[in-house]
């Protein structure tokens, strides 16, 4: 036995706690970028942000003197409680709007399509009006929608109505057609990848045992589906929630949405009220995404 | 009864089945072997309703069934990977069938309920109905999609390879409960499997799946002993197959097969003169421990196996490299006429 012990002196670390260390060492590393950056450009502006909401604002400037009266201004104004309901409206529709459109899109990609090849090809085909600018995607609706536009002129032509329709453009019709559109393939690539994710046999398995396939997508692909359609919500919601440029060109400034007044009081240089929208939009983002979080466990379903 | 009808099923331009005529009576346990990539599946797949044949007919208790959905036809499939629902607990995976199939669904909770924990019973699952699936051994899952299956009552069962994901141990285990189950239902199984010991072991009757065909269909001692054709000897993986016109002896041509325990070998030269022989050098031996086996190459290069056991040796001392005498009993050997 004693020529199977080796003595170890007992001032140094074993080689375990070597080990150890060493890979902490390496998490702090790889760490590290991302904390700066969040920092830097995230905790550092946020907090900048909500200082400047209690400064005091005069009509062409703005001093750092604390005072909660653009908080009173916003939160009694009408036309600021009025832009967080549309804020709110518009997102529950968008986001409804980009799963009814966009689901049946995922479930014919990453569940009928088997071949691996024509999946990516489909979904890169997705992303080709990403390939323009986005302010040309939503300018390129004008066309579309005016009284003078495509669906107007093809709807007189066949005699279907006599006046256009109005309603088309410049309203909150044309904004919500138009984020639909862009954020549409924000739902399409989650929802694909978990459907993408379902073993086949599991689907024969419940033909097997007798269910139609419409309780097969009720019992088994909605609910294995799910985690996409969160993730995809949680994409969509984020950036309608923050969403201007939409809402500018397409609405003809019928459609205040908080981005928009965050950038109307930027541009006649009311600071403090600015960053007061700013608080708002974010605490209702943060709100919208600890709620989708709560209904998804994603650490488990990814 | 399950009856098929001269079925043929094509990818492309590769034949999975060509013309299979194939019978599974009532109350059998029937095995089906064949290698990896024989159509076994394919087969399993057709008779499901996952796929249709491209020609034939597949026809249950005397009604065609082949062009009917698959949701409709009364048939359980074992999946070799399972395939249970990963969301699901196994209480309401086992349920899944009785509460959602389209055709006489159970809305009687008491009675879904019942059933489930009789079918768990069934398989020795009782207590497990709350577990998710993610939570129990490979084993377990197995019983789980065998309750699930027959918690239906199909008109038969398939079995597509379900000990293949399971380790040595346990699938010695699910083999005679598998059989004791099935006994207990009275219901027909399909097993398919590309093991020659499991198939010998479990089924009532063993039929031999190649080259897109069935090529016997016999009780397994029969199909053992007396292989019609050479195809279903070498699925048997205890037969030599080599040519006639090797043995010394007037055997005439074509392929013939002798029973790797029914070969004797002697020192070269020494062979009984009554017994066809051929000569053959010996490669190497390998210890299985009950039995050994020893590799010989013949004149042409045919490969040849003999079987030792332990407790009654009766190969002499081998030397690598060295030719020997094989020879047999006449009677031992099995001759195929037609194609081999």
């Amino acid at each position: 036995m004693t020529a199977l012990t080796t003595d170890t002196p007992s001032n140094t670390h074993s080689p375990a706690e070597l080990r150890e260390k060493k890979d902490r060492r390496r998490a702090i590393a790889l760490l590290t970028p991302g904390l700066l950056w969040m920092t830097l450009f995230m905790v550092l502006p946020m907090a900048m942000v909500i200082y400047v909401s209690f400064w005091t604002q005069t009509t062409f400037s703005v001093n750092s003197t604390l005072t909660t009266a653009s908080w009173e201004r916003f939160l009694s104004s009408a036309t600021y409680l009025g832009a967080i309901w549309t804020t709110l409206r518009i997102w529950v529709i968008v986001l409804i709007a980009t799963i009814v459109v966009g689901y049946p899109v995922a479930l014919f990609i990453g569940l009928f399509v088997r071949n691996k090849t024509l999946q990516t090809a489909l979904l890169v085909a997705c992303v080709i009006p990403f390939w323009t600018s986005f302010l040309i995607r939503v300018i390129a609706w004008r066309p579309m929608l005016g009284t003078e536009g495509a669906i107007n002129v093809i709807l007189m032509k066949l005699g279907i109505i006599h006046e256009p329709l109005t309603f088309l453009l410049f309203s909150e019709f044309s904004v919500l057609v138009g984020m639909t559109q862009i954020y549409c393939v924000f739902m399409v690539g989650p929802i694909t990848f978990m459907l993408g994710r379902i073993d086949i046999s599991v689907i024969e398995a419940a033909r097997d045992l007798g269910a139609s396939f419409g309780t097969i997508f009720r019992r088994i692909i909605l609910p294995l589906s799910l985690p996409g359609v969160m993730v995809g919500s949680i994409f969509v919601s984020v950036m309608v929630l923050g969403e201007f440029a939409t809402a500018a060109s397409l609405s003809g400034r019928k459609t205040n949405l908080l981005g928009n007044i965050i950038v109307s009081q930027v541009g006649s240089l009311k600071w403090a009220f600015a960053a007061v929208a700013g608080v708002v939009l974010t605490i209702i983002i943060t709100a919208v995404i600890a709620l989708a979080l709560r209904l998804v466990d994603l650490r488990k379903e990814m | 009864m399950l009856t098929l009808n001269q079925v043929s099923r094509r990818y492309g331009g590769a034949t999975a089945l060509d013309g299979v005529d194939f019978v599974v009576p009532e109350n059998t346990y029937m095995a089906l072997l064949g290698a990896s990539g024989a159509g076994k599946t394919t087969l399993l797949r057709l008779i499901a309703g996952f796929e249709e044949p491209d020609q034939g007919t597949i026809s249950l208790n005397g009604a065609r069934i082949d062009g009917q959905p698959s949701h409709l036809r009364d048939i359980g499939f074992v999946f070799q990977n399972f395939a249970l629902f990963p969301h699901l607990t196994v209480a309401e995976n086992v349920a899944f069938g009785l509460r959602h199939r389209a055709h006489a669904p159970l809305t009687n909770e008491a009675e879904i309920k019942d059933r489930t924990d009789a079918a768990l019973q069934l398989v020795s699952l009782t207590g497990f109905g709350h577990r998710g699936v993610s939570a129990i051994s490979g084993g377990q899952r197995q019983r789980v999609a065998l309750a699930r299956t027959l918690v239906c009552e199909p008109r038969i069962v398939l079995l597509d390879e379900p000990l293949g994901a399971l380790d040595a141990n346990l699938r010695s285990r699910m083999c005679d409960e598998l059989k004791a189950i099935r006994e207990r239902l009275g219901v027909s199984f399909l097993h398919v499997t590309g093991s020659e010991t499991e198939a010998l072991t479990m089924g009532d009757q063993v039929a031999v799946l190649a080259n897109g065909r069935i090529m016997q269909s016999d009780a397994p001692d029969t199909l053992f002993s007396h292989p019609g054709n050479a195809e279903a000897a070498r699925h048997l993986n205890a037969w030599n197959i080599f040519d006639a016109g090797l043995c010394r002896g007037d055997l005439g041509q074509g392929p013939i097969a002798v029973r790797f325990d029914q070969i004797d070998v002697s020192a070269k030269g020494t062979a009984p003169s009554a017994r066809p022989s051929l000569q053959a050098t010996y490669l190497t031996g390998e210890f299985n421990g009950p039995t050994a086996l020893s590799f010989f190459r013949a004149a042409d290069g045919t490969l040849l196996q003999v079987v030792d056991h332990l407790s009654q040796p009766r190969l002499p001392d081998l030397v690598e490299g060295q030719g020997y005498d094989l020879h047999f009993a006449a009677d031992a050997l099995r001759q195929f006429h037609g194609a081999a």
